[in-house]
Order: structure tokens, then sequence, then C-alpha cells
């Protein structure tokens, strides 16, 4: 463990933006203007599978006010984006495939006046026959929802056919040799549901186009770079000519990593040669952007008797809506962590992916973790009720350690979740047993869970500039979200530098300006850019200390960083010199202005072809893993079913909490999002519609939901690898919410429901009918 | 968002009625949590609104000489949930208030709107059954009153006619006992699946209702007889299979119909054993 120099990092320092989000002066894309900008709106499509025969926009052009109306017929058949598979148009050409997708867009001086337009647009439509779930759109005669699947451009190996989007499977070890060495077979079923991101603020965009043709773009987005490649892939755009810029962000969960809007904004633009805003309520935002995956899962466990797991075999079926977006990536990774982190030496893990004419689904929060996790972490509890062994001690006994493999093959770096389970168990008070006295009319019990997650994936880098007085610029690329990744990068260059906190700045990012960042998303930031930001924080100091060489008169390599902007000569801490002598010499005298850059993509391979036979792996290179347990102490409300989690522990192995407060922030807003999925948020379908799009109808968890008490509990296991060995926080707390929940509801009532969520209803239903047994 | 409507401030009751009388279309805006929802989704079109919130004897709680309550029509949910004059049997009320949606609505919201509005999912309705509460009516041509049980007609409608609005609501006086609204939702704030209101006296005479399992509170007068009579639970039983037996509730992304029938006689046993409990411990 690298010790810190300056108390930067470790520090829980406040946000940077923390003053303009108090006092309301933050500006969020609905807040941007630009002078003569128009507004945008979206008409959406009436019916889920659907040619569209013609468009008659002559209504709608005629209103005063309209300045552009855009369809189908603006873009190219061969425009098509997508993070996996390109098979979508940046609104509906040809064929409508959910209800709500865009058919069309109009800009105008008013929002009432496009929404007007909106209306005034006439589509005839040939309805065809809607596939609206993955089992009917796999049935052989279902109707085909991407004809041209078999052309379009994928980015691996995804095995489409028919509706079939793509499919993944693992196997290491030997699974039939593994039914053979157990002595108890363990199977079950289980489905999750459809959650919505719910992000504070809706998505939406902001074009405009100047006179020699180039695009600025400001949107809701985590990461201004796949806004960059979406839009110039769906509008036939060369990236160079648009530069996407990011506002303030209200969140996003995952909901704004992949395109909303932000290709229609660019074609309204670019068709009424003005500014345009296109904004989505709130019921668009549900309708429109993506969700998270329903999954229908199976689970089979070999055991010994003494609880050693032998054998698991895993079969997932997504539904993955009407465009690939993330979903194969979403099946792949869910696949990658369906063995948890236990050593179970014989796995088949495998699943499919089907498209459906439904809004796609994409990554959200856990990236399918959450789902596949209540499965085998409720089924890992029925296996230590049918044992008799504690849940903790069946877990600790198969739990993997540092050096040990993951799935597939890849080392683990680092390992502190025997500490989470330990530290989890003692502040619970587990050990004095699992019931625990309700209040009248309730009863109450204790429930635990394991997951994991990654830190690792795909490229970044960092651009770090000494200015003139020496203060320091820092500029990553990467979207600070809400979740303070600014503060945290801001704190990693601090510390490296030896500079007080406030010396850096970071820049917005800029694609015309900031390195390649793909993304705020994955939980990558703290590990990918931070790794990035001490690679060009030792570029500069190497400038700096070549500077004072010359200056102190000394070998570079006698010289130190010493806190507070100076370099000195190592043992003589008077003989030194300030960043700002260093950084006036290099900018006019000698060297030139000094720059540290770094950029990298992570390179461990997710398979080792030694260990595991993988097909259609849509993540070669993915990793450094990260751990967390969960306790939560769950009263259910005989009369009614209603569980309510009255206190919570979530303890997390994060490597190294760079800023200890931000890290609690995390763990408690996963904790609370999960507890949403686990017990009341649903998106439901009537037929092809969304049933509950509004928040009067779709729920999130309020305060009074929160557990009275949540205690989040940081664990650090220095990663080798991490920056000051930090690895991440942002989606670990939430995967094993619901199956520790699902598990206390069992073990204070006696039920297993293996349907999320644990839906009062569904809960009095399990209750009276194991009355009745 | 509809167009906007015109918006008319007025002073006193009787110019607010003549208003509401002259213009078509127009509706009264008092709080405006129901009303502007209903608007912002496109439910309603005013053609004009006519702002209550200026008049006086439309605003606050009175104490009249026999002890009986006046609660005017513009009284705000927090006011009720805070009032401590809402005692006693009548203390399903303010229990009631404190559960509406949350602290902004409640701040917002009126009692005369909320009831307006004939929201199946609103806590008002059933309260004000189980409190024995008379609404009272005006229009430019007259004023009248109407039993709470009888103001609500089917979904989302009222006594009301056009141009009438609520300008009040009575409560009998209180009595000494106690009162409970038992609400289960899917999360604090949201609306009923269903919820029971009790009043229930020291003396023996109990009143309940039931929100959330039809278009209107659900209320008998043969339940509150059994259960003034008798709170053992077969008498509980009894009196939550007649109130099953009104129901009339649907299927939503909230809960089924039927859980919601399964849930009737299993609350209205809790409601009120926990306020025979709140009773001895009173006593």
């Amino acid at each position: 463990m690298t010790q810190s120099v300056v108390g930067v990092v470790g520090l829980a320092a406040p946000q940077l933006e923390a003053a303009e989000k108090v006092d309301g002066s933050a500006r969020f894309i609905a807040d941007l203007n630009r002078p003569g900008m128009l507004y945008g709106a979206v008409l959406q499509s009436p019916h889920a599978h659907a040619r569209i025969l013609s468009y008659d926009v002559s209504r709608a052009l005629a209103i005063a006010g309209v300045r552009a109306v855009v369809t189908g017929d603006d873009v190219q058949t061969n425009w098509r984006m997508g993070a996996f598979i390109k098979d979508e148009h940046a609104l509906a050409k040809g064929k409508v495939r959910y209800v709500g997708e865009a058919v069309a867009a109009i800009a105008a001086d008013s929002e009432a006046v496009a929404r007007e337009a909106a209306a005034a647009i006439n589509v005839v439509y040939e309805e065809l026959p809607a596939a609206l779930s993955p089992h009917a759109a796999l049935k052989p005669d279902a109707a085909v929802i991407h004809e041209e699947l078999a052309n379009y451009i994928k980015v691996f190996d995804t095995g489409s056919a028919g509706n079939l989007c793509s499919r993944t499977s693992f196997r290491e070890g030997d699974i039939e040799q593994g039914w053979r060495d157990s002595d108890l077979i363990f199977e079950a079923h289980y489905l999750t549901q459809a959650q919505a991101h719910v992000s504070l603020e809706p998505c939406g965009a902001l074009a405009e186009i100047d006179a020699n043709g180039r695009i600025t773009l400001w949107s809701a987005n985590q990461s201004v770079f796949r806004v960059q490649a979406n839009v110039c892939e769906s509008l036939g755009l060369p990236m160079s000519r648009l530069r996407c810029l990011t506002p303030r962000i209200g969140a996003g969960f995952g909901n704004k990593m992949e395109p909303h809007v932000q290709p229609l904004a660019v074609l309204l633009a670019m068709k009424a040669r003005r500014p345009v805003k296109l904004v989505l309520s709130r019921e668009q935002d549900f309708e429109m952007v993506r969700a998270r995956h329903p999954f229908d899962i199976r689970v089979k466990t070999g055991v010994k008797r003494d609880g050693t797991l032998v054998a698991r075999e895993v079969e997932v079926l997504l539904d993955g809506g009407a465009f690939a977006d993330d979903s194969p990536g979403v099946l792949g990774y869910a696949l990658l962590m369906s063995c948890g982190p236990y050593r179970i030496p014989h796995a088949h893990c495998h699943g499919r992916l089907a498209y459906t004419n439904k809004m796609r689904f994409g990554a959200f929060r856990g990236f399918g973790v959450p789902q596949i996790t209540f499965a085998t972490e409720t089924q890992l509890d029925e296996i230590a009720d049918a044992l008799a062994i504690d849940p903790i001690e069946l877990r600790l006994k198969n739990l993997k350690r540092q050096g040990d493999r993951w799935l597939g093959g890849q080392p683990i770096a680092s390992c502190g979740l025997n500490e989470c389970i330990e530290r989890v168990r003692t502040a619970s008070g587990w050990n004095g047993g699992r019931h625990r006295a309700g209040s009248a009319g309730s009863r109450r019990a204790l429930g635990m869970a394991c997951s994991a997650h990654i830190s690792g994936l795909l490229s970044t880098g960092a651009i770090i500039r000494l200015l003139e007085d020496g203060s320091v610029l820092l500029n990553t690329g990467a979207v600070d979200i809400g979740q303070g990744s600014n503060t945290v990068l801001s704190q990693l260059c601090a510390e490296a530098l030896r500079v007080p906190l406030d010396r850096v700045s970071i820049a917005s990012p800029d694609t015309d300006g900031s390195p390649y960042n793909w993304g705020t998303t994955a939980s990558r930031v703290t590990y990918m850019t931070g790794i990035s930001v001490l690679g060009a924080a030792a570029e500069v100091e190497r400038k700096i200390k070549e500077h004072a060489a010359e200056i102190l008169e000394c070998s570079a390599q006698d010289l130190e960083l010493v806190p507070g902007g100076f370099v000195a000569v190592k043992g003589i801490p008077h003989r030194r010199v300030g960043f700002a002598a260093v950084s006036g010499r290099a900018h006019w005298a000698a060297g030139g202005p000094i720059i540290g850059s770094h950029s990298w993509v992570f390179d461990q391979k997710t398979v080792d072809p030694k260990r595991a036979s993988v097909v259609g792996l849509p993540f070669p290179q993915i990793g450094a893993f990260v751990f967390n347990a969960i306790v939560v102490d769950v009263e259910i409300d005989e009369t009614t079913g209603k569980s309510r989690v009255e206190r919570a522990w979530s303890a997390c192995d994060v490597g190294r909490a760079i800023n200890p407060q931000m890290v609690e922030g995390q763990i408690e807003g996963a904790f609370v999002q999960g507890l949403g999925f686990a017990l009341f948020e649903e998106m439901v379908w009537n037929g092809p519609q969304i049933a509950n799009p509004t928040l009067m109808d779709y729920k999130i968890p309020t305060f009074i939901e929160a557990p009275s008490e949540l205690y989040a509990i940081i664990v650090e296991s220095n990663d080798p690898g991490g920056p000051f060995g930090a690895k991440s926080v942002g989606e670990i707390g939430i995967n094993g919410v619901a199956a520790a929940i699902a598990n206390a509801v069992n073990a204070a009532v006696g039920v297993r429901l293996r349907r999320l969520p644990l839906t009062s209803e569904r809960v009095l239903e399990a209750m009276l009918a194991s009355e009745q047994k | 968002m509809a167009s906007n409507p015109a918006l008319f401030q007025s002073p006193t009751l009787t110019e607010a009625l003549d208003l509401l009388a002259a213009i078509p279309g127009a509706r009264p805006l008092s709080g405006g949590a129901s009303l502007v929802a209903m608007m912002n989704a496109g439910l309603v079109e005013p053609a004009a609104l006519v702002s209550l919130t200026r008049i006086p004897e439309l605003r606050g709680i009175r104490v009249t000489a026999d002890g009986g309550v006046i609660i005017g029509a513009a009284t705000r949910h927090n006011e009720i949930a805070a009032d401590p004059r809402l005692c006693g049997t009548a203390a399903v009320l303010p229990h009631a208030a404190a559960q509406i949606a949350g602290m902004a609505v409640r701040n917002m919201g009126t009692i005369g709107g909320a009831i307006a509005h004939a929201d199946p999912g609103l806590d008002f309705p059933p309260a004000l059954a189980a409190a024995g509460a008379v609404v009272e009516l005006a229009s430019a041509a007259a004023r009248r009153r109407v039993p709470i049980r009888e103001f609500f007609v089917d979904w989302y409608a009222t006594v009301l006619t056009p141009g009438e609005i609520v300008i009040a609501v009575h409560l009998p006086k209180p009595k000494p006992g106690v009162g409970l609204y038992l609400k289960h939702a899917r999360v604090s704030g949201d609306f009923a699946i269903v919820s029971v209101a009790v009043s229930l006296a020291r003396d023996g005479e109990a009143h309940v209702a039931v929100g959330g399992c039809g278009p209107v509170p659900l209320a008998s007068a043969e339940a509150d007889g059994i259960v003034s009579s008798d709170l053992s639970a077969s008498a509980l039983a009894h009196a939550g299979d007649l109130l099953t037996a009104l129901a009339n509730p649907v299927d939503d992304v909230r809960a089924t119909a039927d859980y919601r029938r399964l849930l009737i006689p299993r609350m209205l046993a809790r409601a009120l054993n926990d306020c025979m409990a709140a009773s001895r411990s009173v006593a």
C-alpha cells in the first residue's frame, strides 16, 4: 500500500461541485440554451411491430413555427449504430419495433408547437405480428424483428440467427463429472423483472451546427466519446465533424451510456441549420431509453454433504428488447459472474438473448449481476438449509481467495471478501441467531448474500498540464455523472504530485480536447482513469525533476517531490524549487510547457484457453475484482406480507477508499436502489404498452423505505495494480441486495420466493399457501 | 401540457361561485395537488381556473357551540394532521392526513380538493366515512349538506353538480376514544392498495370504512353495528366479510383485486385490534 503523503488520498473531501449543486447554479442539459435555439419533440410509434408504408408531414410543416421535420427517410439504410451489434438507426426506418419508438422528430420555435406538429404527422403503418417475450420471439414461427440481422456489423461472435440476438457459454471442468461427484443436486427456476433507472434527470440533448457544418453536441451522457461514436455511426458523419461536450449530469445508472436522443437532436439541427434542444419527458424517458433486463434463470448446483460446492450449471434467457444495445455484454458478463465468488470446479454457464418488440433493455447498475445473484445466492441458502449448515459458514467454506482464478481463468489479484463477511457477521450479531423479535403482528430475521464485480475494462487516458504558475490542470474525458469522479481523480492527481487538492482543476470532458475515455460505466473510472492519472503525473514529475535538476545543479535522481508544490534534493528539504519556477522555465526558456499523458487499455484476458472453453465472449479483457457481503434485518408484516428492511450492513472490498465519504455514498445508494429492485420496483407491460411509465405508478424507495440503520463498511484489500490500491465501488453494492432480502424473508416467514420483486402480495400469498400445507 | 387557462383570484365565496356558474368548464383551484397533476397529465383541460385561496371563510378549523368541528374546504392536509382538536374518535382524520403523499403535497393540498376529485386512491374519503362527516356544498344558487357516505357516487364522481363546490366538512363532536387510519401502500406516499379507517368510541360505538377497493369508500351501517357491539375475532371477521362483499376493486400496477379483497378483513381486524390496544394504553 502506497502511503498518502499529503493526506489527499483517503480524505473525505467534499465534491468539487457541491456548492453549485446546493445553490442550484449547476447547469444540466435542460438548463442549457443557445441563441436562436429551437425545441424538439418526438412522434412515437403506437405499434409494437409494423412496417412504415408512408409519411405525410405536410400538415406538420404548415404549422407556424415549425422549422424542420425528420423521419426515417432522412437516414440511410447502412447508417446503423450499436455497441455490440450495429442494428439501430437514429430513428425508425422501414419498420417500428416497439411502442414508443421514435418515428419522426420536429424542431419548432416552442415546445408546444413542436408537440402540436408531432401530432399532425400522418404515418401509414402495416401492422405485423409482435413478439412480446423472449420465449415467444424464439419460437420458429415468430415474426422476425430484424430481417437484415445476418448482414449487421457485430463486434464479436454473437451467433445471431432469427430473433436470437446473441448467445454465450462458459465451460470449466467437466460438468457431467461434477454431477457424478455431487452428493446432492439442487435445481430451481427464477424470474426477475424490468427495472427503470429513474435518474433524477431525464435524457436530453442540444445540438448546434456552425457555418462550416461542424456540429457541437451537449447531452445527458455517461461518455462523450460513446455519444460521438453513436451519432456519427447513425448519421454517416466523420467523427472529426462532431464535438461532444457535457453539462452536469443528474445520474445515469447505465441509461445514459449508449444513445438516446442525441442522433435526433443532431439530425434536426442539421436540417434546420439552427440549434435544437430535445429533452424527454419523464414518461418518454420510461418508454424510449432503456431498462434493466428481465431474466429467466435456471440454476443447478451440485454439492458434497459437507457443503463443498462441486458443480454449477446456469442457464439464462434474456429479453433484449428491440435493439441489441449493451444486451450481449450483459448476457456475457452475467454468466461470467454466475458462479459467484466461490470455488466450483465444474461449471457450465450459458444463455441466450432474444430480440423482442419492446423497448431495448441495456446497462443498469450491476449489469446483469443483481439478477444472477438473486438466483444463485438464494439457492445457496436453500443448500445451507438442506445441509443444516449456517449460510455464512457454507459460503466461507467455498470462498475464492486471493490468487485463485475467476471463472474463465483470470487470477484474482486482491480479495477482501473474507473480511467483508466477517465484518457484516460481527456487526449484525449474526452468530446470536438469525431470528429477531419483531414488532406486534410481524416476524423478523436476518439474511445475507455475497457478490463480486469488476473494475477494469476497455481504454482510457489522462493528460496533466503544469500551468505557468505551477498549478495543475487535469483532463481525462471521464464524465462525472454525479458520483464524484471529478473529485476522486483530482485527489489522485494531487496526491501523486504532492500538491493541495485546490491546486488541481479538472477539465470538462470534450471530444476535441480530452483523451479518450470509453465511459463512466462498469465501475471503471477510479481504477482505469486513476491509473492513467498516475501515469500522466509520473511523466509530469519526471519533467519537473529534469528542470529542477538544471535549476538546483544536481542529478534528477537525487530529487523528490515534497508536499506543497516543490521539488527538493532528497534529504535537504531547504534546497528546493517551486513548481511555478519550474513551469516558468519550461514555458519561457527551455524544454517547452510540461505536459504528461498516459493512456492504456485493460489487457488481462478474461479467458485462459487452457482452463475454460467459451463461446460468444463479449468482453475478452475484463477484470480487477471487487467483493461484497451484505446482511439485512427484515421485518415482515403478517397482515399484509409487506417487508421492511430495518437494518442493513453492506461491506465492500473496494481496494482502497480514495474518498471514504463518496465510497459510503455509493454503497448506501446502491443498497437503496437494490431494495427497490428487491421489493417493489417493476415495469409492467399491458400487452405491448408499458402500463406504468410515470412516477405516480412506478415507485422507487423514498427515505422512509431506506433502512433505519444502514451501515456502509469499507474493506481495503489494496489491489497491487490499482491507483493507490483502489478498485471500484459504483455497482458492487447493489448485486446482493435482493438475494439477501429474499433470504431474510425466507428465514422470517418460511417462504422461498423465486420471482422478483418480493411484493407484499406475493409474500402474503406464499405465507398463506405454506400455512395451508 | 395543456394551454394555460385564465386564472381568476376571487376574494369572496360569492364571487367565486358566480364565476363558476358563469364560465362553463371552469374549475375551482385550491391547493392544486390533484387538479394541477391532472392538468399536467392531460386528463382535464379547464376552461378557466377560479382560485379559492384568498377566501378566508374556506380556511381553517372551528369548533362549534355543540362541540362539532367544521373544517374549511381550503384547509391544508398538514393543518389537519397537526390540529389537536381533532382528537378522540376524530383522530382518524389527522392520522390519515399525515399519511397523504409527501410533505410537499401535504403543505399544498386541501381537504376540499381531495374529496371533490373522488380519487378512489386518496386517504380522506375512508377517514371521513369513519369519522361520520357531512360535506357542505355551495353553488351560486344554493347550499346543501350531504353525508359523506352519500357524497361519492362512482369512479372520480360525486354528487357535485356543475358550478357547485365543497366549502366545508362537518364532523360530529369527537367522543372519547381512538381513531386510526391503517394504510397499506408499496411505498410511503403512494396511493393505498387498501386502507382501513376506524373510529372507536370508549362507549363502544364504532365506525369503519375501507379505501382503495372500489370507486367509493366501503362502509355500511351493518358493519358498524357489528363492530359497535362485538369486537371478538369472529365478529371482526363477519364485519370484514360484509365490507369485502361491497368491494369492487380492480387489478392495477399496485396489486390485484384478489389481494385487495383478501386484505379487507385482515386489515380491518388489525386496525380494530390496534385501536383496542391503544384504548387500553390510554385507559
